[in-house]
């Protein structure tokens, strides 16, 4: 097939229907857990529209920051997130998903600050959003309900995407860090000052005090920052090198639970974004050739061979 | 060369359908990525575009910092801390930021005013006059009463007001964190 040379390798129906399946999946765990008749008792007047939400009239907001507008938008949320984390209409739920997300992340990010947590998340919305992720893995493909002549390349390319749209966030922060901050980001006061100032209040998520202790070990900090901004620019290594990607993808485990311990700040959407870096195909291989075992030990019939297993 | 080549023969190659896959792809990518770049290079956010400017600042131990604890006082007489994430969930992460930006008043200060904020500028006579935080008490009372709807009627722990101290690190060193600035408080 065209350009699969130059795509992720490994990535096919089955692979981007399990990263729809995750994606999708994880705004309808938001979705059911968070209580939204709590989001609209907040007053309307503290909103400030951010980006396009600015496109939105007054009246509307004061209609949807009411107990019944919410229940509407986290009505219509579960039905358009069940549709697509299962893969049923999943050309239409796709984008229902993606739109009705996208205006409620922008609603929390009217109110707060614009938190970057679910934006990579959202930008792999839409790359499902315009891809096949619903040929497989999906409700979608048990009905029959999808094309099957589309090359590889239909299904490699959007895994490819998410990959590197997750590589320019760290990448481009890492590049945004040292050119507002430049060599001062190395500054041994830099990570304690910051730290301490996120954990002083009880407006965070969590209260965890590890900040206070890093004044201590200031003169190893600007090494450590350094780490992190180094790791921060290879993190595009990841998506070539195979071998690297899983000290990587460690590395940014470590770094994001560690904010959460030292600065009250996590990101957790990012982090499940990883999904995209696992090879889903060879997972599913594994679990084959378990259950293929699984059967013949329990059926006491002779171990079945590498090929009836692949 | 050879990957140019290779791309060139594989297009020569490639059906029709195909093609139009390349091309809606290639829309795809630059789409997403196009507004991606001009937010690195501007280093702004303008949702749902992000530029990844986290943190990008980093810390001054020089610069002083304000912050606020949000507390209750309950029937029973007590004053007790109350993590707004409690009481705001969906809000997770923002909770700071938006407490911040009420103290500051920054929903006066957007070219298309909610109506009810416009009335209070004409109220006040502009956003000179209007005091710090013209919003928290609205803030406090939607707050207070989520915070009550979760107690019993008959609950000690109900709260008979709500409030929010600032404090102020004063910085330049690693101690004093906790200089008391003001206070709002809401009575439920």
């Amino acid at each position: 097939m065209i350009f699969v040379p130059f795509v992720a390798k490994n990535s096919s129906p089955f692979a981007l229907g399990v990263v729809r399946f995750f994606v999708h999946g994880l705004f309808l765990f938001d979705t059911v857990f968070q209580s939204y008749s709590a989001l609209g008792s907040l007053p309307p007047t503290l909103l400030r529209p951010t980006g396009v939400m600015k496109f939105l009239p007054w009246s509307f907001y004061d209609a949807l920051q009411t107990h019944g507008g919410m229940l509407t938008l986290k009505t219509l949320m579960l039905v358009s997130l069940v549709l697509s984390t299962a893969g049923f209409l999943t050309t239409f739920s796709s984008k229902t998903s993606l739109l009705l997300v996208a205006f409620y992340q922008g609603l929390l990010r009217s109110f707060g600050h614009f938190n970057h947590d679910e934006m990579i998340a959202i930008y792999f919305l839409v790359v499902l959003a315009f891809t096949p992720c619903g040929e497989a893995f999906s409700i979608d493909a048990l009905l029959g309900r999808t094309k099957k002549d589309r090359p590889a390349f239909a299904y490699a390319y959007p895994i490819l995407l998410m990959q590197l749209l997750l590589a320019w966030a760290y990448f481009s922060s890492a590049l945004i860090k040292l050119r507002v901050a430049g060599w001062k980001y190395l500054s041994p006061d830099n990570l304690p000052a910051l730290a301490i100032f996120h954990s002083l209040d009880n407006l965070h998520d969590t209260a965890f005090r590890g900040a206070f202790w890093l004044p201590q070990v200031r003169e190893y900090l600007p090494y450590l920052v350094g780490l992190v901004l180094i790791w921060e620019l290879l993190f595009p290594l990841a998506i070539v090198f195979r071998r690297l990607r899983w000290l990587i993808l460690g590395v940014g485990i470590v770094f994001h639970f560690s904010t959460m311990f030292l600065m009250n700040i996590f990101f957790p959407h990012q982090l499940m974004m990883y999904v995209v870096f696992i090879n889903w195909e060879s997972i599913a291989g594994v679990l084959a050739t378990f259950n293929s075992y699984r059967i013949s030990y329990m059926s006491g019939r002779q171990r079945p061979t590498t090929s009836a297993i692949s | 060369m050879s990957i140019i080549s290779k791309l060139t023969n594989s297009w020569a190659q490639a059906d029709g359908a195909a093609k139009r896959l390349v091309v809606k792809y290639a829309i795809l990518t630059a789409a997403l990525f196009l507004p991606l770049f001009w937010a690195f290079l501007a280093v702004r956010n303008l949702y749902p575009v992000a530029a990844w400017n986290v943190m990008m600042a980093g810390g001054d131990l020089e610069r002083g910092r304000s912050y606020c604890i949000l507390r209750g006082e309950t029937v029973s007489g007590e004053t007790i801390d109350v993590a707004a994430i409690e009481i705001s969930h969906t809000l997770y992460s923002r909770n700071w930021t938006m407490v911040n930006a009420t103290i500051d008043n920054q929903a006066f200060k957007l070219n298309s005013i909610h109506p009810q904020n416009e009335a209070m500028l004409r109220e006040y006579g502009g956003i000179q006059n209007l005091p710090p935080g013209a919003r928290i008490p609205n803030l406090l009372q939607a707050w207070g009463n989520l915070y009550n709807q979760r107690e019993s009627a008959s609950s000690p722990k109900r709260l008979k007001a709500i409030r929010l101290d600032m404090y102020r690190w004063e910085s330049g060193r690693y101690a004093d964190y906790d200089k008391f600035v003001e206070s709002w408080r809401k009575e439920l």
